[in-house]
């Protein structure tokens, strides 16, 4: 049999553009969740470093987030927050949101170790030289920050992607939502689903791969 | 406006709803946690094994340790939740020619404890590197056996070191556990989804399970990271 008469190789085929959208959505709401989880991320870390007053809300944030399930945190932003905030108004805005909640507090953490890893010495020294506060963050302690950060951001980026798969649940139409999608229709599930999964190892196995390749080189020259 | 989100916010946790059903809400945290300490023991085993592989001097067996626990890694649990629900019933089905399926929770603990070993390999593998090279010489020099050297030297160390991590790992597996209500397996969040639709109420019950897992998750994590970290120490 010519392997292309396959049936589950057919139905991909034939649905190649629907399978794409979906990888275009997955890729959307990983991009928006995991710029939306450092943004947050670093004003909590921010806050909890510097805001006293507004110290203890903060830290109870970042720990809600941090210890709350991914799964639960979609359902909880997609049912609930409308009802308390009137926000989010689609399921793929309460996707990314979700995502970026979850990965804000353990990013936030991150950010907080990167920058009390600083030798306090440079930031006297800074200080000494009549820098403002937020001159030395930009000029002495994220400079250094970056580089013992780097591997936990992208290591959190990779949980963002795995994460994301999750958004089907809610009928975010992404990669995983269409397989599931073509697998009801058609009931092929072992092509389907095989070839979803095989293209999320894929991916995700050669960014970390490709990260993995930069944080060795990083901490060859500089540590 | 600010008198109807006091009253949202008012209406977002609802106990008395809780203690109402009660009945089906609790079996269902117990499922998570029979679903965890099922899976808990496949990922410690797995992991230990795939560690102990990753270590071999033969490197066929060593490639085998890494390329399991890489793939392990890097599937997404929700999509290897799936895949393993469907995919291999369907294959031995096929193969034996008798009708296979899987029950839920066979499919979730195979699923889970499968993606967390992953994890587990490079645990045991870090806490294993950081037992002295001498130490393991000097088990070999007594004449004990590898695996005598591995049990009675190496592991007993290697535990301690591992703790705090490891403490970790079982904190992201039991949160892992949420997503198996998405396979039927009646637990928490099940239970309560199907509330929800019952009542009409999203909001505190919802609002009641996040609540539920965080208190349950950041307790368990503070626990853990108070006894494991001194623990570490210790062996110094």
């Amino acid at each position: 049999m010519n392997p292309l008469e396959t049936p589950w190789i057919r139905i991909l085929w034939r649905n190649r553009d629907l399978m794409l959208d979906g990888f275009v959505v997955t890729m959307q709401v990983t991009a928006i969740g995991f710029i939306g989880a450092v943004l947050i991320g670093a004003a909590l870390c921010l806050v909890w470093m510097y805001v006293r007053p507004l110290r203890v809300p903060a830290r109870v944030l970042i720990e809600f987030f941090r210890a709350t399930p991914i799964y639960v945190q979609l359902l909880w932003v997609n049912y609930v927050w409308p009802g308390v905030f009137g926000w989010p108004n689609s399921v793929f805005e309460a996707a990314c949101i979700a995502l970026a909640v979850q990965s804000a507090g353990y990013l936030a953490e991150t950010f907080r170790a990167g920058i009390e890893g600083i030798n306090r010495g440079h930031v006297e020294a800074g200080r000494a030289q009549g820098m403002s506060a937020l001159l030395i963050m930009r000029r002495i302690i994220l400079p250094q920050a970056v580089h013992t950060m780097a591997p936990s951001i992208m290591n959190q980026f990779l949980v963002v992607v795995k994460s994301s798969t999750l958004v089907a649940v809610i009928a975010v139409p992404d990669l995983m939502y269409r397989a599931l999608e073509l697998t009801a229709i058609w009931f092929e599930p072992i092509g389907i689903l095989s070839a979803a999964a095989l293209t999320y190892v894929v991916v995700i196995t050669l960014l970390s791969t490709l990260f993995k390749w930069y944080t060795d080189r990083v901490r060859r020259r500089y540590v | 406006m600010p008198d109807t989100i006091f009253e949202t916010l008012g209406g977002a946790f609802d106990p008395e709803l809780f203690w109402e059903y009660r009945g089906v809400l609790l079996p269902g945290l117990l499922y998570n946690f029979y679903v965890f300490f099922l899976t808990v023991g496949i990922a410690i085993g797995l992991g230990l094994a795939a560690a102990v592989l990753r270590l071999s001097p033969n490197f066929l067996l060593r490639g085998f340790g890494t390329v399991y626990a890489e793939l392990c890694r890097n599937a997404p649990e929700y999509v290897v939740l799936i895949w393993i629900f469907y995919v291999p019933p369907l294959l031995l089905s096929v193969a034996m020619e008798q009708n296979i399926s899987f029950t839920p929770v066979l499919a979730a603990v195979i699923a889970l404890g499968l993606s967390s070993s992953g994890y587990f390999t490079e645990t045991f593998r870090a806490g294993i590197l950081s037992v002295p090279k001498g130490h393991i010489e000097a088990a070999r020099a007594l004449g004990m056996s590898r695996t005598l050297a591995l049990r009675r030297v190496v592991l007993p160390q290697a535990v301690r070191h591992m703790l705090p991590e490891a403490m970790n790992q079982l904190v992201s597996l039991f949160k892992a556990t949420t997503l198996v209500s998405l396979i039927a397996v009646p637990d928490l969040l099940y239970q309560v989804s199907i509330v929800a639709a019952r009542e009409g109420k999203a909001l505190p019950l919802y609002s009641g399970a996040a609540i539920i897992y965080f208190l349950l998750i950041f307790g368990f994590s503070t626990l853990a990271q108070r006894y494991s970290n001194p623990w570490r120490e210790k062996s110094r």
